[in-house]
């Protein structure tokens, strides 16, 4: 397992890329719970998870992806059966269950969820590389699909299914999902959407959709211009941070926003804007930067790899870091709604950390296991 | 995978233009208008707290600079609780130190876990230091205790103090009525009332200032110190004070009156050394200010009650005589028991007729009938203009807040009859407050000019002091008439073998026993007083004494001359004032 060829075609570049945004979420955490005691722990959890993240990078680098192929069926079972668990005997937090506690280790099975996601349908548009791209096709991966995200429908957790979503529509349209179903899964949807917005206005419940969520897309859609402390604090605040920032922040710990604690959730879903402010805008774009040159890597490592199974989770995770990313920033900047996906590798939060490493480790064991004849 | 291949090079391009879009939004959001004046907004409410700092009172001493209005140190006790540990220890420890309710408290020290309450809740204001020794003392009690094995150690977490100043008055009930007093529990918009405290409130609470402080840590600023209000210098003096007032208790116990005024004053310049009245009252309590001086009652009688001051009234209608040369003090008079003045009859205190007298004899026995003649000697229009001059009818302008004043009725006014300028003679139908009386009749003590009466003789403000100067209201009578008028008065005194005289100082006086008018007409209750100078060849004090309706004798003579004798008796050694013929052999070697 641990031969000389797999750290041959180890990528190094996304490893460290990785491991630098790790360490500066370590860095951004510390700033942000500003003095706050309860949370006062985060920045030595944090840094055990990303020394326990890199860890599972080399281990699942140093095994075969290919292993995995097989083992699909078993990982969709058991990711199944975590969320139906965390439906009955989860704990409640922040209004929706979401977690197992085992020991020090919280595990959200909806991050679990993501990546056995991406491994099933990997394994499944692989196999079915040849067969005709018909409806039967693409059936058959929506059933699996929906199979598991029902359930982290059920929590309630919108943003996570949503991406599952996303993952399963990226992979499918990869793997060469005709033009014509595009176009009418796009008037489905619009459909759908009409439909529900209609049902919504109405006044009507519909199952899955949970009263805060439309509040938050109203107000993103429709901001009050009086609501000063209520729905639209957060966003607002997050303005102000990165609006406070400028071109070069005002200095690591020196973040009025931040460190008068105006910035909520700040070590979380709104790190950017802590971020924007503390390092300003040079700060922040590097910070993209850096991220998108881990999902670029990503991409190259899914056009470099030697086999359709390979290629598909390598770009499925690409999908997935660039999704979070892009919706975790949109949300900071008011271009989407308030969702709750963190920024990848730099938001506190031990398990959409481990899931990111998981994700990472995949890749990079694409890469080192690429070609198998080179010596 | 071809299909693949190009799709997957869309996926990047499609990255790279969202990241770019990412980059984009944020250059508009740090360069938008909207953001910026959100930034500006956010900064101008939250960024800095404007806080309004209130200036040490300044205090109130007397001459020797013994204090007797300051300020002390006291604590507002308050809880955080967020902060609290254990909040039955909070509650109990609070209650039974600070006496407040143990339910309300632990209901607050529970409120953060309860409700969800970040608030902070002030549980006792105004709490003296020793009570927070006693919470040090717990807290160091509960630091160095071993930790219980089940349940919560004990904690004081979360409870916290902070010192501010309140006003103090060392001395008590010592010359509260000149003091007055200050609304201490108000902290924020308290202010002087009466007395002093009124009347130099602005100098004495200094300046407000209005400070901004940010809220950023980064900018921490020091919270400015401010200059302390003016400090006042009085005239009184302590321990004079303090015998006046003694004297004049005991002066109203004994005579069963219903209330005394003792004024001592320095005639030369006007500086009030002593101002006793009763009833005392302790300005550390000004809340029980309605139980002491019910509706109707003065807080500072000396300055504030008006009344007919009776025969004491005589020395101005004399000095006024023989200041204008209408009679001489040798000028005889045929008291026959009555005199008939705008048509009315006019009787001497005791109803009967003296026979031939001069002037000194008119004021020794205090004989309106002749006094009654001497006023018409001199005529309305320059009796009149010596009042005015003496300042009846008008403020003194003494530096004490509730001053009052009745106006004079002159000769064409509506409420003026010709029998006025009889009884006006001596003391009956005119008005006026004690320190009237002191103010005017002190010119005899002071070769005729009359000094504004006052209290404070300096003031100290930054670090500097400054002094107020005596000032001349006016020359009222001529040096002249001001020694004959005290000759006179000694003389009579010595003649009359008078209550007033004390051992080995010469002092001049008048006693004034006045009726006091009731609905139907006057009655038998008297306002008995006696007025006072010496010595009287350099006099140094005047003293004042007014008892009013005193029950053991309503006779000025009998009541209030004997108070004077007291007060003197104590002035001479407290001011250290030789007896005469000592201050005579080392004034002539």
């Amino acid at each position: 397992m641990l031969r000389r060829e797999v750290w041959r075609h180890f990528d190094y570049w996304l490893f460290g890329a990785v491991l630098i945004l790790c360490v500066f979420g370590i860095v951004m955490i510390r700033s942000a719970i500003a003095g706050n005691e309860e949370l006062a722990g985060s920045v030595q959890s944090q840094s055990i998870y990303v020394a326990l993240g890199m860890g599972i990078i080399l281990i699942t680098a140093s095994i075969n992806y290919r292993t995995w192929s097989s083992l699909s069926r078993l990982m969709y079972i058991f990711g199944v059966v975590m969320l139906i668990g965390i439906n009955i005997i989860g704990e409640a937090a922040f209004g929706s269950t979401r977690w197992f506690r085992a020991g020090i280790i919280n595990i959200q099975p909806s991050e679990l969820a993501k990546i056995i996601m991406i491994i099933v349908l990997a394994d499944y548009f692989s196999r079915t590389a040849d067969q005709p791209k018909n409806l039967l096709w693409i059936g058959k991966s929506a059933l699996m699909t929906f199979g598991m995200v029902v359930w982290i429908l059920l929590q309630p957790n919108l943003s996570t299914s949503i991406v599952v979503i996303v993952i399963w529509f990226a992979l499918m349209w990869i793997s060469g999902l005709p033009t014509r179903y595009i176009i009418i899964f796009g008037i489905l949807g619009v459909t759908v959407f009409a439909l529900l917005v209609g049902l919504l206005a109405a006044g009507v419940d519909v199952p899955f959709i949970e009263p805060y969520q439309v509040d938050r897309i109203v107000n993103f859609l429709f901001p009050d211009p009086n609501a000063r402390h209520g729905e639209t604090y957060n966003i607002e605040q997050a303005l102000i941070t990165i609006g406070n920032g400028g071109a070069f922040g005002k200095g690591y710990g020196a973040g009025t926003q931040v460190q008068l604690r105006f910035l909520k959730v700040r070590h979380t879903d709104f790190i950017f804007s802590a971020m924007a402010e503390e390092f300003g805008f040079v700060g922040t774009t590097l910070v993209i930067g850096l991220l998108v040159f881990v999902v670029i890597r990503c991409l190259r490592v899914a056009q470099k790899a030697s086999d359709a199974f390979g290629s598909l989770i390598a770009y499925g995770i690409a999908i997935l870091i660039f999704f979070q990313m892009a919706v975790n920033i949109g949300v900071n900047l008011n271009v989407l709604p308030v969702t709750g996906l963190t920024l990848p590798f730099i938001s506190y939060g031990g398990s959409s950390l481990i899931s990111l490493v998981l994700g990472i480790g995949l890749v990079e064991s694409v890469a080192a296991h690429s070609q198998t004849l080179d010596f | 995978m071809n299909d693949g291949a190009g799709r997957m090079r869309l996926i990047g391009a499609v990255f790279v233009l969202l990241s770019a879009a990412i980059v984009y939004q944020m250059i508009r959001i740090q360069n938008s208008e909207h953001s910026r004046q959100l930034v500006e907004m956010f900064a101008r409410t939250y960024n800095q707290q404007v806080r309004i700092i209130l200036p040490e009172r300044g205090n109130i001493y007397d001459r020797w600079g013994n204090l007797l209005a300051g300020n002390k140190e006291v604590y507002e006790v308050g809880i955080a609780p967020p902060q609290v540990a254990n909040p039955e220890t909070v509650a109990r420890d609070l209650a039974a130190v600070l006496d407040v309710d143990y339910y309300d408290t632990l209901r607050k020290a529970e409120s953060f876990r309860k409700e969800g309450n970040e608030r902070y809740e002030l549980i006792k204001d105004f709490v003296p230091a020793d009570k927070i020794r006693q919470l040090e003392q717990k807290l160091a009690e509960y630091e160095n205790a071993e930790k219980p094995k089940k349940g919560a150690p004990p904690s004081l977490a979360g409870v916290y103090w902070k010192a501010h100043l309140i006003r103090s008055y060392p001395e008590n009930e010592l010359a509260a009525n000149v003091l007055g007093f200050y609304n201490f529990l108000d902290r924020w918009n308290g202010r002087g009332m009466l007395g002093l405290e009124e009347q130099y409130n602005n100098l004495l609470a200094g300046n407000k200032q209005q400070v901004v402080l940010p809220l950023n840590p980064t900018e921490i600023q020091e919270i400015p110190e401010i200059p302390p209000g003016a400090s006042l210098i009085t005239s009184l003096d302590r321990d004079i004070q303090a015998a006046m007032e003694r004297i004049i208790d005991q002066a109203v116990k004994e005579n069963g009156a219903e209330s005394g005024t003792l004024v001592v004053m320095d005639p030369k310049t006007g500086e009030i050394l002593a101002m006793a009245t009763t009833p005392h009252f302790n300005p550390n309590e000004y809340w029980r200010y309605d139980e002491i001086f019910p509706v109707g009652s003065y807080f500072n009688r000396a300055i504030s009650q008006l009344y007919e001051p009776g025969s004491v009234f005589k020395v101005l209608t004399m000095a006024a005589a023989i200041d204008a040369g209408a009679v001489q003090p040798e000028t005889p008079f045929v008291d026959v028991g009555a005199i008939e003045v705008g048509g009315i009859w006019i009787y001497n205190w005791d109803r009967g007729a003296w026979g031939p007298q001069d002037m000194v004899g008119c004021m020794q026995h205090s004989l309106n009938v002749c006094l009654a003649w001497v006023a018409q000697e001199l005529g309305p229009t320059q009796f009149y203009k010596y009042l005015q001059d003496f300042g009846i009818g008008r403020y003194t302008g003494i530096d004490l807040a509730g001053e009052q004043v009745y106006p004079l009725s002159l000769p064409g006014d509506s409420n003026w009859y010709p029998v006025n300028l009889g009884t006006n003679s001596f003391g009956q139908g005119v008005a006026t407050t004690p320190i009237q009386m002191i103010t005017a009749i002190a010119a005899m003590a002071n070769e005729g000019k009359m000094m504004a009466p006052h209290v404070v003789k300096a003031y100290i403000q930054d670090g500097v002091q400054y002094t107020v100067n005596p000032r001349v209201i006016r020359q009222v009578v001529k040096p002249e008439t001001a020694r004959t008028i005290t000759e006179m008065l000694a003389v009579s005194l010595e003649n009359e073998a008078s209550n007033a005289l004390v051992e080995g100082y010469r002092v001049a006086g008048k006693t004034g026993t006045a009726e006091i008018p009731g609905p139907g007409g006057y009655t038998n209750m008297t306002n008995a007083s006696f007025v006072g100078w010496g010595p009287v060849d350099d006099p140094r004090f005047i003293v004042y004494v007014w008892l009013e309706k005193p029950t053991s004798s309503p006779w000025g003579s009998v009541v209030a001359a004997p108070v004077f004798s007291q007060a003197v008796e104590e002035l001479v050694v407290l001011m250290k004032i030789p007896p005469d013929e000592v201050r005579q052999q080392l004034a002539s070697p």
